[in-house]
């Protein structure tokens, strides 16, 4: 953190490049600025390179908030919110990094197009943030990740230059893939300022099947005999049931939940019905329907408030499929040893789950007990992501001497500095 | 050059069987399926990770650049060695190492036939979703390189969306594990990065992918139009309808004519173009989504829709269209294939601008593609004999790729870079772009021992103002 003095200095420049109204001295310490555009992203990364300065880039802070960045400056997206392509008949769309993921709905939405990223809190949630994080709802299931529809991508590295990976056709080659790169990496290579990707066409109608069962093993094994099926539901979700009833309060039912979700005409839905067959208890339909899938997108968050410093502990877990069972087994076993209360969800197809810990202050050390734990009983059969913190991986990742090789290549000043991975 | 002592050094690492360097071996590695040629000065074949590091290293202290190769179907020039460059081929790395069907993964060796895969899990109900045209000769190691596509990457993704982990042998020696079979990594998404880098980053010895489960019910269909015209609107016509088919191939009258004389799919004709397109999922779900593209097809002047009957129709059509570059060797000693992109909205302008090179230039243009993704394969023959031929071939294919940029295209969609558009790069990417993936390939391979003069222009970068370059990659190329 620079001296005062010098944030001030810091506050003039910045205000030169991005007008007097975009910049603003935090209460914290530091710089707030909302560049407008690319140009202005480059230039501010190349004062900040410059003068040494840190830069913690923000965006809906869903995910960690702006106000726990402790940077030089804080570069907020919210300016870059351009449509740079949009033709509904070539199913692409390109965006600025600093629109919500419910004013991209919306639009495409019009034509009746999906966009795939279902992150939580859509309305917060920025287009760069999605591409950041990596983040995911249930609609990855079907979908894919965002690294599978995203086909290209605008940023400006840690030390000022501007570049770009992909373009705005859905199936190209040329140049080293950098969407890859850059998503999930955090904000810690570049600031993304827009991106393109490739769009669905949204499903006419979709019924969502409810099963109950006692145990998660049950529950997992019909995700398995669907998984054998022909059927290839949009969305196919494990509900725990601490995680049902943080989702709906007024449930007391203590069995687990899977949520099939099936798109297509009333003969698809029919055929889903007759291949689930009688373990299905209740069908959904409309807005209660859409209310469900709200609230599995939103686990975690519904509530919360992502100022809130209570706000709980969130883990993404991704595991080898067939160790789905094991891992919530264990997950069961050590919530009942701490005392400390587990509810998870999750796209078990995929070996997706999401973990969270109620109390954060609680939850913390539980937390990384339950960590220490996954990796030496499941060693690289898991990975795993923590929401919100300082570092994202608290299971280092084995190749950090690449990942120092790329991050030298584009920041070799370490001017992005909003997590710290190394 | 290699000299005699880092040959030894070399059969010492391979073993004595397992290096060529003599002139009549070495002229069936200097060429790949695309049109450049160069002889390197020794091919060897490791068949383990460990071969392939010590290799490594002993080009980075000898001082000799290496390519790795597959079965080099590959039509960008990717597999080509620099003058003097030692190619690693990968035959005798062709196992694949586990089919894991619980977790939808396997692990395979780079030199494993793309096909033999599908094949191998077939009777799991599983396949590998990628198919390039090439999936009965083209290894996983070298779809990993280019990121290879195919028919059905228009439902399912390309290469990139099926790799999930790799083992990496970098520039330095080192052997390095990115991801694995869980979906997903932890740190940046090497996988993701590495995948396409046409071995420029490193050289992949063991690949995981992911396996996809067969679908119930598969409907091929042949829409029949009277011009190139119609089945190109019924493209975006068919997408705009809300059906994503899992294929949707274009070919044009008269290369569907050179097709059917060669391979006898059940083409007609007398038609302008037709559209093969393909539907799987549930049979309730593709009998719905075959009976609405028939109606487009209609809308659009379709003269006609056929739908294959059995497996052995539908595996006819298919054989037409993937074996359809081979079949325009009837007509003309060579083709240059082209491999550029435009948004499938597109396509009519497109095709009706490559028939305006055509006569330009006085060469006959094929079109044979991936229209569902705006992936365009404009066939050019020609004569490589004739040197002036070549270059009109050139001009002409680079002409088309430059109008598909215009049109918010790519210069490539599934054949990647390499020698053949290098230079071609600066229509898509500012210096300050290509500056950027030149300090990453610079990160890792700034010696460039590692596939030199390939992905990145020969032609000098606007800072570049005066004497040789410093970058290495020009450097390679004596720039």
């Amino acid at each position: 953190m620079s001296a005062p003095g010098v944030s001030l200095d810091v506050a003039r420049e910045l205000r030169s490049i991005c007008g007097h109204d975009n910049v603003a001295e935090r209460p914290v310490g530091g710089v707030y600025v909302c560049p407008g555009s690319t140009e202005e992203v480059a230039e501010v990364l190349t004062f900040a390179n410059e003068h040494h300065l840190s830069i913690g880039p923000a965006g809906g802070s869903t995910e960690r908030s702006a106000a726990e960045l402790r940077t030089d400056i804080v570069l907020h997206t919210n300016r870059l919110t351009e449509v740079e392509h949009y033709d509904h008949g070539d199913l692409t769309v390109g965006i600025g990094a600093g629109a919500t993921v419910a004013q991209l709905n919306l639009m495409v939405g019009a034509d009746r197009l999906l966009f795939a990223g279902d992150p939580p809190m859509p309305d917060r949630c920025t287009v760069g943030g999605l591409l950041a994080t990596a983040v995911y709802g249930p609609l990855r299931h079907g979908y894919g990740a965002v690294r599978d529809y995203c086909i290209g991508v605008r940023f400006v590295t840690g030390d000022g230059r501007r570049g770009k990976g992909g373009g705005r056709v859905v199936k190209n080659v040329a140049g080293y893939d950098l969407m890859k790169l850059l998503i999930g990496s955090y904000g810690t290579l570049a600031v993304i300022t827009s991106a393109s990707f490739k769009l669905f066409p949204s499903p006419r109608q979709t019924k969502t099947f409810l099963a109950e069962f006692a145990t998660a093993n049950e529950a997992l094994q019909f995700r398995d005999r669907i998984l054998r099926s022909p059927l290839s539901p949009v969305c196919l979700e494990l509900v725990s049931p601490g995680a049902r009833k943080l989702m709906r309060p007024e449930m007391t039912s203590d069995t687990w939940v899977m949520c099939v979700r099936a798109a297509g005409s009333d003969a698809v839905l029919t055929r889903y019905q007759k291949e689930l067959g009688s373990v299905i208890t209740r069908e959904l339909e409309g807005d209660s329907e859409q209310r469900m899938w709200r609230a599995i997108q939103n686990f975690g968050y519904a509530g919360d408030g992502r100022d809130d410093a209570r706000a709980p502990e969130l883990i993404y877990l991704s595991v080898w499929p067939r160790e789905v069972p094991d891992v919530v087994d264990t997950l069961l076993k050590q919530s009942a040893l701490s005392g400390v209360d587990v509810s998870l969800i999750g796209r078990v197809g995929v070996g997706l789950l999401l973990v969270r810990v109620a109390d954060k202050e609680a939850g913390t050390a539980a937390i990384h007990k339950l960590i220490v734990v996954l990796e030496r009983v499941f060693g690289d059969k898991i990975t795993l992501k923590l929401r919100g913190a300082v570092n994202p991986w608290p299971i280092p990742p084995t190749n950090l001497a690449s990942m120092r090789a790329i991050k030298q290549a584009l920041d070799p000043n370490n001017t992005l500095r909003g997590r710290n991975i190394f | 050059m290699p000299s005699p002592a880092v040959l030894a050094q070399l059969r010492k690492i391979v073993g004595l069987d397992a290096l060529l360097d003599r002139p009549e071996d070495l002229m069936l590695y200097e060429y790949d399926g695309g049109v450049r040629k160069c002889t390197p000065a020794a091919v060897v074949f490791p068949q383990e990770t460990r071969q392939v590091a010590q290799i490594m290293k002993l080009a980075g202290s000898a001082g000799f650049p290496i390519v790795a190769r597959g079965a080099g179907t590959g039509l960008s020039g990717g597999a080509i060695a620099p003058e003097g460059g030692v190619v690693i081929a990968f035959a005798r790395m062709n196992r694949i190492l586990e089919v894991d069907a619980g977790n939808m993964r396997a692990v395979v060796q780079p030199g494993v036939v793309n096909q033999q895969l599908s094949d191998s899990v077939a009777h799991l109900g599983l396949y590998f979703a990628p198919d390039p045209s090439s999936q009965k000769a083209c290894t996983i190691g070298g779809n990993v390189a280019e990121n290879s596509g195919g028919p059905h990457t228009l439902a399912y993704g390309v290469t990139v969306n099926h790799v999930t982990g790799l083992t990496v042998v970098m520039p330095s020696g080192e052997i390095l594990r990115f991801g694995g079979k869980a979906a997903e990594c932890t740190g940046y998404d090497l996988t993701g990065f590495l995948v396409g880098s046409e071995g420029t980053i490193g050289i992949v010895t063991e690949i995981t992918v992911r396996l996809l489960r067969r679908p119930e019910n598969i409907a091929t269909l042949l829409g029949i139009f009277e011009t190139i015209d119609d089945g190109a609107k019924t493209v975006s016509a068919i997408t705009a309808a809300g059906i994503t088919p899992a294929a949707l191939e274009m070919l044009d009258g008269w290369t569907l004519r050179a097709v059917e004389a060669a391979c006898h799919a059940g083409y007609p004709l007398d038609a302008g173009a037709v559209l093969l397109i393909e539907l799987e999922g549930l049979a309730e779900q593709v009998e719905e989504q075959a009976e609405a593209v028939r109606e487009v097809c209609f809308q659009q002047k379709a003269r006609e829709v056929r739908r294959a009957k059995d497996e052995n129709e539908r595996g006819l059509l298919w054989k037409g269209r993937k074996n359809a570059f081979a079949a325009l060797g009837r007509l003309a000693p060579s083709y240059y294939s082209q491999d550029g992109v435009v948004p499938r909205t597109k396509i009519p302008a497109v095709l009706q601008f490559i028939e305006g090179i055509s006569q330009k230039y006085g060469l006959r243009i094929g079109n044979i593609f991936h229209a569902g993704d705006g992936n365009l394969h404009p066939l050019i023959l020609f004569d490589p004999r004739d040197p002036h031929q070549l270059e009109l071939v050139q001009a002409a294919g680079a002409e088309i790729l430059e109008r598909c940029v215009e049109m918010g295209g790519s210069i490539t969609g599934e054949h990647g870079v390499g020698l053949e558009k290098r230079n071609l790069m600066p229509l898509l990417f500012t210096d300050d772009d290509l500056d950027v993936m030149l300090s990453l390939h610079n990160a890792f391979n700034a010696a460039a021992v590692l596939n030199p003069g390939k992905l990145f222009p020969t032609t000098r970068m606007c800072r570049e103002t005066s004497g040789p370059s410093t970058n290495p990659v020009l450097q390679a190329e004596g720039m």
